[in-house]
């Protein structure tokens, strides 16, 4: 203690008590005196002192109250009962009563010195078996609110947790697991395996019966509603005991509805991909393997004519290669965009020359209406070039000999109105809703020998939505389709 | 000689199928569509049909041998597709899928005019 040891006495004997005073006072110590004992118990309680030294025979209060008054406020001092009247009966009550020690009268000042020390020693213990127990209590408050906090956590995670003991009872829970097991309630201890899926309950039952274990997950798909409906995943892991015997395991279960739906339409697009691009390439082969047969004769006009059709599917199957790549350039972000101020117009404009041949053959006018007043919008050149040609490809293609194709280009709030419309095939409604799958093609009575790759329409809203832009489309069957696209002038 | 039936949705494989068959000495008859290939078979009675899988719709080609088979039409099928397991697509001779044989896209000229040559005979024997 770096502080003064406060020490009191209590004697009715002044010469004694002052005496002792100054004999402690000079050895370092911090003393107050009393010299009855009511004044002693007002001393001892108004502050804590390390040590008192109480006088049993005082003539107003006797020391063995003194004692207990001073300890029902600081039990930690130290107390001393001193006595000329030394009997068996006090010492035993003073101990009894909280006193550590008893110093028979007269002591010497080597006595009393040695006395002191003890009890200043003895107050270091107190107070630091205190100061241990105050830490224990407070370590023990923390660990039960860590204890809720950590309960809090599990109980709002949305994946379900089930904790099962070695006797397959449940020992925890929470909530999400009731919802995916479709529980109201569920009660701690009951045996739960029975209402676990089979596949899951056989690797729970491998993990009890097994002479060892491994400290990893198993994990199980399971389709717990039909239909695909809920797809969740088990993850069963065995929790060990400090020994390295098996304590239990810890189920958790996730929702993989999502992430299969999306697993699934990636394989879907993916054989779509093969097939897609397997045609083509089996019509070529189909071709060249009859002009080498030589056991089939062709005449020339027929070679020259399946050369010309092999040409053009090889022709199909590049543009489809292109398209593919387009897609997969634009989803991934990894196509370096250009964006600068560009004008629409000039794009509309410029587009009609790639489509000069078709337009002629098929004898289509055309019919713009672009607003003088469009600002320039700020996106990628060849993009935006993509998204026009598309639409325009498809206005002409679907369109009937003589037909009309009419654009509309305007502004609209913060929006450029893009409208493209033909007086072609049009689109039952059950077409409409799949225009912009990748790979649908209408196919109906009217669209039999048009060519594409099916992709077009989904590289116009692709791109359409990169630029958290909308497409419309408005068709009747037999009478012609309008698309519509929406673009937000201020693109950033 | 006998008369095939090829229902297939793409005009080249048509085309150069039917010219390996002709050449054998078949006569051939062609649909397009699941539809018109229906029509063709119950119509004109082939000894054998040869069935693509994707047409308008991924499995068309299933649905019209399943049909074929409920109405009690026993022309042995040849079913040919271009999608396969290497593209994520499994198929397998069963109930699902009642057809005689199963070929995978591109088929070369010899190949088809033994595999039309063996289920024919097949059929004769029976």
């Amino acid at each position: 203690m770096d502080e003064k040891s406060k020490i009191l006495i209590v004697d009715d004997e002044n010469g004694l008590r002052l005496g002792t005073e100054r004999l402690l006072e000079e050895e370092g110590y911090y003393v107050e005196s009393a010299p009855n004992g009511n004044e002693g118990i007002r001393l001892g309680k108004s502050k804590e002192f390390d040590v008192a030294i109480i006088d049993l025979k005082m003539p107003d209060v006797d020391g063995l109250t003194v004692l207990k008054e001073i300890k029902s406020v600081h039990p930690n001092t130290v107390c001393f009962i001193a006595t000329a009247f030394a009997s068996y009966e006090t010492a035993i009550e003073s101990t009894r009563l909280g006193a550590f020690g008893y110093i028979p009268k007269p002591f010497s000042p080597e006595e009393i010195i040695y006395q002191i020390e003890q009890g200043i020693n003895q107050r270091k213990l107190i107070l630091e078996s205190e100061r241990l127990k105050k830490e224990r209590e407070e370590n023990l408050l923390e660990l039960a609110n860590e204890k809720s906090r950590l309960n809090a956590i599990i109980k709002s995670i949305n994946d379900g947790i089930l904790v099962i003991n070695k006797n397959a009872e449940l020992v925890y829970y929470n909530y999400a697991a009731l919802k995916f097991l479709d529980l109201a309630e569920i009660e701690l201890g009951s045996k739960i395996l029975n209402i676990l899926p089979e596949k899951v309950v056989k690797t729970v039952n491998k993990l009890f019966y097994s002479e060892t274990f491994h400290l990893k997950s198993y994990s199980q798909q399971i389709e717990l509603k039909p239909n695909n409906q809920l797809i969740v995943e088990f993850s069963t892991t065995p929790i060990p005991n400090s020994d390295g015997s098996l304590a239990g395991v810890v189920l958790i279960i996730s929702n993989i509805t999502e992430y299969k739906k999306i697993e699934l339409l990636k394989s879907q697009f993916v054989s779509m991909v093969a097939h897609e691009l397997k045609a083509p390439l089996a019509a070529v082969q189909g071709y060249l393997n009859i002009m080498i047969d030589k056991s089939i004769q062709l005449s020339p006009e027929k070679q020259e004519d399946y050369l010309k059709r092999s040409l053009t599917r090889l022709k199909g199957l590049t543009d489809l290669v292109n398209d593919l790549l387009d897609i997969s350039r634009i989803e991934l972000n990894t196509k370096q965009r250009e964006i600068e101020q560009i004008d629409i117009r000039e794009i509309i404009e410029n587009s009609f020359q790639f489509f000069e041949l078709d337009i002629k053959k098929k004898n289509i006018s055309i019919e713009t209406h672009l607003d003088e007043n469009i600002p320039a919008i700020n996106a990628d050149y060849n993009e935006i070039t993509r998204v026009v040609t598309n639409l325009l490809s498809n206005a002409i293609k679907y369109n009937n000999t003589n037909g009309k194709i009419e654009i509309e280009l305007y502004k609209s709030h913060n929006y450029l109105i893009l409208k493209i419309s033909d007086t072609g095939i049009g689109l039952k409604p059950e077409e409409k809703t799949k225009l912009f799958n990748e790979f649908y093609r209408a196919k109906n009575e009217m669209t039999h020998g048009i060519s594409g790759t099916g992709l077009g329409l989904s590289i116009v809203k692709i791109i359409v939505d990169s630029y958290h832009g909308k497409i419309e489309v408005e068709s009747e069957f037999g009478k012609g389709t309008t698309f519509i696209i929406n673009l937000p002038i201020n693109i950033k | 000689m006998a008369l095939i039936a090829i229902i297939d949705d793409d005009p080249d494989i048509l085309d150069s199928s039917s010219i390996v068959l002709k050449s054998q000495g078949h006569n051939i008859v062609t649909a397009d569509n699941p539809h018109d290939g229906y029509k063709i078979v119950v119509e004109q009675k082939p000894d054998l049909i040869i069935l693509d899988v994707m047409m308008d719709e991924p499995d068309d080609g299933f649905y019209l041998a399943q049909k074929f088979r409920k109405e009690g039409i026993k022309t042995p099928i040849l079913m040919y597709t271009s999608v396969s397991k290497a593209t994520g697509m499994e198929y397998d001779k069963s109930e699902m899928v009642p057809v005689e044989d199963f070929v995978e896209k591109p088929i070369s000229p010899s190949e088809l005019i033994n595999k039309v040559n063996n289920l024919l005979k097949a059929k004769e024997v029976k």
